[in-house]
């Protein structure tokens, strides 16, 4: 049965997928709850900081009012209008991406370049945290999703020399008597695709149940409400192209090597 | 009458030439001729048979079967070639999980004739072998002399031009070896097939004429 390492290796390609969406929608969320801080004398724009850096999104002016506000809760109303003429211009810079603490640190010393800048805080350690433990997870699956790729590839090895001992005598009889390639192969492709089918549909049930069922543990209420990062109808077609293409890679390969050779 | 079989100066060898089986042969084969191959165990027999069938590439010389020239011939074209012969191994070469009217279409199954074809030829041949009750059996159900003549229904399956028999009685009882006789016998006879065997003795009543090669050191030599 050629099912079982199809499977184990359709289920790796799936976790690659959904591996690859929810980081990219973790990262996402990382990079819009991030943000640096700036204090600046003078006003700042999005395009002026963007010349500087182009890893720079959007600059959002904070509220002065509002930080006076918590600030100096107390003070009398004529002395806060003076505190928040002295006070600098608040700005929140976005990121285009979740990078790592040595890009953010070039960009604290680009901004800090700027004139009329009175502080940058890019809150490096937490960040840093944060970005070293979603590196850390996501190599960690990376090399658990190799690993289920190699045994997955060491079981069909093992099944096409299954194939090859089963089906040896019949090929070369067949092309003792003049059958092509893909005749005598004819039953083994046959086998192929159907397992291919078979494989496919036993994943898409495994991953249907896992998105209706596993969804709602609390250990994946990190997704949200968005539910399709755990399965996507377009993985199906991934999956069958990925079975058919190893399967018939894998009865040339047999057929092939059952090939009688001249001797 | 064209040669079907035409060898010269030819040299067959395993091992990249470093074990010769035949030597400088040269001898001709023409179109409906009954020839037996003899000679003692480890002769070459069976291996200028295999060289025939294009198994084996001559290592020099030249060796034409069918027009062809198996020295230079192209895969496409053995495989073509082979479809246009009728092979018997004295080990049967049958495929176990086909059934043995499966097994006497297998080359019309190749070819790609129609399963109408293929049903019709399949009982013709099989009551011709007196196997029509075994049809549906597998051969490993089959006695010896019953999986032989399976295998020799199948070569004569798509009339060919040329029949290749490796030791066909080898492992049968006297009975099943005068059927298979008779068989290749009236191939030749009545379907104008060459027939070449390789055996280590010749039938003792035989009923049509034949040329007798013997192989021995190497060397072929027509016995007259």
């Amino acid at each position: 049965m050629f099912i079982l390492p199809l499977m184990a290796m359709l289920i790796g390609i799936e976790f690659v997928l959904i591996f690859n969406r929810i980081t990219a929608s973790y990262e996402q969320k990382l990079k819009n709850d991030y943000a640096i801080l700036v204090s600046s004398k003078k006003e700042l724009t999005t395009p002026m900081l963007r010349n500087i850096n182009d890893k720079i999104d959007s600059v959002e002016v904070l509220d002065k009012q509002k930080i006076a506000t918590e600030v100096v809760s107390g003070v009398d109303k004529k002395n806060i209008e003076t505190i928040l003429k002295e006070l600098p211009h608040f700005y929140r810079v976005h990121l285009v991406d979740y990078m790592p603490l040595e890009e953010l640190k070039k960009i604290e010393e680009q901004l800090k370049r700027i004139d009329g800048v009175l502080s940058v805080e890019i809150f490096g350690k937490s960040y840093h945290i944060r970005h070293s433990l979603f590196k850390l997870i996501e190599n960690s699956l990376n090399i658990f999703i190799t690993i289920l790729f190699v045994v997955s590839l060491l079981l069909i090895i093992k099944q096409m020399e299954v194939w090859q001992l089963a089906h040896k005598e019949r090929m070369q009889i067949m092309e003792i008597f003049g059958a092509p390639l893909m005749l005598r192969s004819g039953v083994l492709f046959k086998m192929a695709f159907i397992d291919a089918i078979i494989a496919t549909l036993l994943n898409l049930a495994l991953f249907l149940y896992i998105k209706s069922d596993l969804a709602k543990l609390k250990s994946l209420e990190f997704l949200g409400n968005d539910k399709s990062l755990l399965f996507s109808v377009t993985d199906v077609f991934i999956w069958f192209i990925t079975a058919l293409v190893i399967v018939f890679i894998s009865v040339f390969y047999v057929a092939l090597k059952t090939s009688e050779v001249s001797e | 009458m064209g040669s079907v079989i035409r060898a010269e100066n030819l040299k067959l060898a395993y091992e990249k030439g470093k074990n010769v089986i035949i030597n400088n042969a040269s001898f001709t084969i023409e179109q409906g001729e009954f020839v037996f191959i003899t000679g003692p165990s480890g002769s070459g027999k069976s291996t200028l048979l295999k060289s025939m069938y294009g198994k084996l590439r001559p290592h020099s010389g030249t060796l034409e079967v069918g027009g062809y020239n198996m020295s230079k011939i192209k895969r496409k074209q053995l495989l073509q070639l082979r479809r246009n012969l009728g092979i018997v191994f004295q080990d049967y070469k049958l495929i176990n999980e086909w059934t043995v009217e499966k097994n006497v279409v297998l080359p019309l199954i190749i070819t790609g004739y129609s399963l109408d074809v293929q049903r019709v030829q399949a009982e013709k041949l099989l009551s011709h072998v007196k196997l029509t009750e075994h049809a549906k059996k597998y051969p490993l159900e089959l006695s010896g002399g019953e999986q032989q003549r399976v295998g020799v229904a199948r070569a004569l399956s798509k009339n060919p031009f040329l029949i290749l028999a490796d030791e066909p009685t080898g492992n049968l009882d006297e009975f099943s070896s005068g059927v298979v006789w008779d068989l290749l016998e009236n191939a030749c006879d009545q379907l104008n097939a060459t027939v070449l065997v390789v055996t280590h003795k010749i039938p003792t009543i035989f009923n049509i004429p034949y040329r007798h090669f013997i192989i021995e050191n190497g060397g072929i030599y027509e016995v007259h």
